[in-house]
């Protein structure tokens, strides 16, 4: 057993000892004392204080006392167990296997050059030495805990792949550096192709990292964006595709793009690019609905970032039935209608509806009652008391305040706040649904748009009236909700697609699947996660995955550099048999007080 | 110790008491007899006296001019009420220990005596002397009933009490020659003080009242602390609360042996000046309680006794 103190330091603070002790002395001069008369006393002889010798009184002590155990505390003593093993070596190997770790220059990717140098370190350490294996991406990861075995971290580590994903540097580091501090003497050494004051850590952490930073060509064009611009229910025609090319280097370049839906070519386009520029190019016309392909023919230092898919889905001409008694929203819609080709659209009253249920529609619009049907439906301002769309009451001058913008019904859809309402539904979350759009007024928020699967078909409560705005300029927010709820509706059911970005999770929805290579499902409600940008099956669903961050893509560095640590963590609280024994003494300290507190009100006059 | 500010309610009940003071008796008609101090008109025959013209001549006794043939008078015993006066010293001294509470015992004190005497028909006065303004003292309070209700003499003297503070210096033989020269007519005069001043001092001011007849008695309040400086203080400097006079003092052994001689010595002259004046002298400390010295310490020296 061994003892000793971890903050030597902390001994300046006797020096409040002495303060105590001349706080005492001038106390003693200062201090008067009122008596009734003097008449007595002064027959008794005086004695002049300042030259008495220093007597301590019972408060004293205990003043004395406590400040010894604050400053016994602030020491921070341990004891130590005589068969605590000795610390021995320790390495945490942090990798970054974000996407531009894949980024090729002089025959070999800048991850193959980091895992040449983690397995030279790995080869210094001695026999009994223990490493841990971190990858940094998206996220931190733990690839292999620690361990004494090097061959097992050498398989490990040759078993890793760079994937497609953005860099989180800094949740990496600070897993790591908390190991570090949990474990005296551990030495932590980063491979990275980021700047060092780009971590996202503070430097003065970054002091305790040996931070290896690789890599320098900045030879990359990358497909920064690629985004469909579908109207609802417009025809194949009327679609574009917008890519967005960039060239990230200081040179010249020029390339191809190269566009296909389902594998089919669409179109080819030569392009040249200055230093550091953007171009948008737009296709038009495509020729059928599907997956777009698109594809930078060129031959630069990073690949992953040269294709992108995105999908433009089935134009379906509008086919609906719509039940209301009023004559406005009857209207409205026929007027919507004839602006949209191939548009089929029958208005119907509500006794008409109940005489005879129409069907053969492909989604049905229902003003304020809520039928059961068989079809596709959006129920508008459905009566209280109904089954489909339960709801408690009404509330006026409601706006909206939240919507889910990656929902299909709404994606794509900005300034919905802009949606005021002067009566509105106050709709509950049924078991069947999800809200989709959240909206307020005094009293409280609710779901304004629910959407879900009921008895094998889609189904959307909307809380707002349809009203004979909805064909008006005032009513456009409450028109681009209607008609994004009614595409929603007419998707044919099983044709799931997802556009996603790697290492941003989305919202899974309904997906139901394994995971697949290159994807994470995780969660409830369930996300997913690309790593791996193309084309993936999650069951049912096709999941398209694009990398568009510049950050990735932009890969230009200042070359190889290299910063050694130039502390390592301090010691942890507890560690390797070692037990500090500060907490003791604040209690202690704390006891004190109350005992000097009692003691002090027993002595001083009220 | 420390004393709450003092509410007739929180004090113990002093039902049977009354207070007996020598040579207090007062000029109004009351139920406390004085023997030996026959009067012309009364209950219980005392003594005849011969006819003097003036007499009334309601008062002769025919048995005895049948008898004897000679004119005899009855006398009958005085029978007069007391006027009690409380005297309470609220000089600063009164104030200190802090946590002796010598005022608040006094004002206790003061309260409780004005209630035995309220319930005995003896009429009440307190003055207070001191407290930083001149003399206050309140009207004469007797028991009675007043248009159906009792009389509020008590909460008013409570009140009157309560509102009294240490403050300022007083010089308590010139107080009391004061109070006596302003009520020339004789009563009992309680002095309630700390008596932290030179006996020779105070002897002048009770001279003074016995001098008007007043039947005279000093309650002495002394706190515990100055029976026990070692309980204030060990060192440091002492500041006469009223002259703001300082001495340095370091509690030795043999400081304290010598105070406590000197205290002893103080008291002794007051019991001295008590014998020498013919007043009663009694001594409360306020360890004790005021319910403990009343029937006890005062029933004691005979300035309370039971019906």
């Amino acid at each position: 057993m061994s003892a000793g103190v971890l903050n030597p330091t902390g001994a300046l603070g006797l020096v409040a000892v002495a303060v105590l002790v001349a706080l005492y002395l001038y106390d003693r001069r200062r201090r008067v004392i009122p008596v009734g008369t003097l008449f007595l006393w002064k027959q008794v002889a005086a004695s002049p204080l300042d030259r008495r010798r220093f007597r301590p009184d019972a408060l004293f002590l205990l003043q004395l006392l406590l400040l010894l155990a604050l400053v016994g505390g602030y020491l921070r003593p341990y004891v130590q167990r005589a068969d605590a093993r000795p610390p021995g070596g320790r390495l945490v190997l942090v990798l970054d296997v974000s996407a531009s770790m894949q980024a090729r220059e002089a025959g070999e990717t800048r991850f193959d050059v980091a895992r040449r140098r983690a397995r030279a370190l790995l080869d210094a350490l001695a026999p009994g030495d223990e490493a841990m294996l971190v990858t940094a991406a998206d996220r931190a990861h733990v690839v292999l805990g620690w361990t004494a075995d090097p061959d097992r971290v050498r398989q490990r580590l040759d078993a890793l792949a760079p994937l497609d994903t953005p860099t989180r540097l800094g949740a990496a580091l600070e897993l790591a550096l908390g190991e570090a501090r949990a474990r005296p003497g551990t030495r932590v050494a980063v491979f990275t192709d980021l700047p060092r004051e780009a971590s996202g850590v503070p430097a003065d952490a970054l002091a305790a990292v040996d931070y290896a930073q690789i890599g320098r060509t900045d030879d990359n064009l990358a497909i920064a964006g690629l985004v469909v611009d579908q109207p609802p229910f417009a025809a194949l025609a009327d679609v574009t595709v917008t890519v967005l090319v960039r060239n990230y280097g200081h040179a010249a370049r020029s390339a191809v793009l190269e566009a296909s839906i389902d594998g089919e070519p669409w179109m080819r386009r030569p392009l040249a690019l200055g230093p550091r520029a953007s171009e948008p190019v737009l296709l038009t016309g495509p020729r059928r609905a599907g997956v777009v392909a698109v594809r930078l023919v060129v031959d630069d230092a990073l690949a992953v970032d040269n294709r992108a898919f995105a999908w433009i889905a089935p134009a379906e001409p509008l086919d609906l039935l719509v039940v209301t008694d009023s004559r406005e929203v009857g209207a409205a819609f026929e007027q919507i209608a004839h602006t949209v080709a191939g548009s089929r659209l029958e208005v119907v009253n509500r006794a008409r509806y109940e005489e005879e249920p129409l069907g053969g529609r492909r989604v049905a619009v229902f003003d304020g009652f809520a039928p059961p049907a068989a079809m596709n439906a959006l129920y508008a301002a459905p009566p209280a008391g109904s089954g489909i769309c339960p709801g408690d009451g009404l509330a006026d001058e409601a706006a909206v305040v939240d919507w889910e913008v990656d929902h299909p019904a709404v994606r794509g859809l900005e300034g919905l706040q802009a949606l005021r309402l002067a009566r509105v539904r106050r709709l509950a979350t049924p078991a069947w649904g999800a809200p989709v759009v959240l909206a307020a007024a005094r009293g409280g928020d609710w779901p304004l748009l629910v959407l879900g699967d009921e008895s094998g078909r889609r189904v959307a409560c909307l809380g707002a009236e349809l009203g004979p705005a909805l064909g008006s300029s005032d009513g456009l927010p409450l028109l681009l909700l209607t008609l994004g709820t009614l595409r929603w509706l007419a998707e044919q059911v099983g044709q799931r697609v997802l556009v996603v970005e790697t290492g941003t999770p989305s919202a899974a929805g309904s997906f139901r699947a394994a995971p697949v290579p290159g994807l994470r499902v995780a969660g409830d409600p369930p996300v997913v996660v690309a790593e791996r940008t193309g084309r993936h099956r999650l069951g049912d669903a096709l999941v398209l995955a694009n990398l568009f961050d510049d950050r990735e893509s932009d890969i230009g560095r200042d070359g190889d550099r290299v910063w050694p640590a130039t502390v390592r963590p301090s010691a942890p609280l507890s560690a390797g048999g070692r037990h500090e024994v500060d907490w003791w003494l604040y209690l202690a300290a704390a006891a004190l007080l109350a005992l000097e507190w009692i003691v002090w009100l027993r002595k001083e006059p009220a | 110790m420390r004393r709450r500010a003092d509410a007739p309610a929180a004090l113990p009940s002093f039902r049977g008491l009354v207070l007996r003071v020598r040579g207090a008796m007062g000029e109004r008609l009351g139920e406390r007899r004085f023997p030996g101090r026959p009067q012309p008109a009364g209950i219980e025959l005392e003594a005849y006296s011969a006819y003097a013209p003036g007499d009334d001549l309601r008062h002769l006794d025919w048995n005895a001019v049948g008898r004897l043939d000679a004119l005899l008078v009855r006398r009958f015993t005085a029978e007069r009420e007391v006027l009690v006066h409380l005297l309470l010293d609220c000089s600063a001294s009164m104030g200190v220990p802090v946590r002796d509470g010598k005022l608040a015992a006094a004002r206790q004190l003061a309260m409780a005596l004005a209630q035995v005497a309220l319930a005995g028909n003896d009429a009440v006065r307190v003055a207070l002397l001191g407290g930083g303004t001149v003399p206050r003292e309140t009207p004469v309070y007797r028991f009675g009933w007043r248009q159906g209700q009792p009389a509020t003499g008590v909460a008013r003297l409570a009140a009157f009490l309560a509102a009294a503070e240490a403050r300022g210096a007083v010089a308590l033989g010139a107080a009391l020659e004061d109070h006596a020269r302003r009520h020339p007519r004789p009563g009992a005069a309680l002095v309630i003080s700390d008596f932290m001043t030179d006996p020779a001092e105070v002897e002048g001011g009770v001279l003074a009242l016995r001098a008007r007849g007043y039947g005279v008695v000093l309650l002495h309040v002394i706190g515990a602390g100055e029976l026990e400086p070692g309980r204030e203080f060990r060192h440091g400097v002492l500041r006469d609360v009223e002259s703001g006079a300082t001495r340095p003092i370091a509690l030795t052994r043999a400081a304290l042996e010598r105070y406590e001689a000197l205290l002893a010595g103080h008291l002794a002259a007051l019991e001295a000046l008590a014998r020498r004046t013919e007043t009663t002298y009694a001594r409360m400390t306020t360890a004790s309680t005021v319910g403990e010295f009343v029937t006890g310490e005062l029933a004691r020296v005979g300035v309370v006794r039971r019906r």
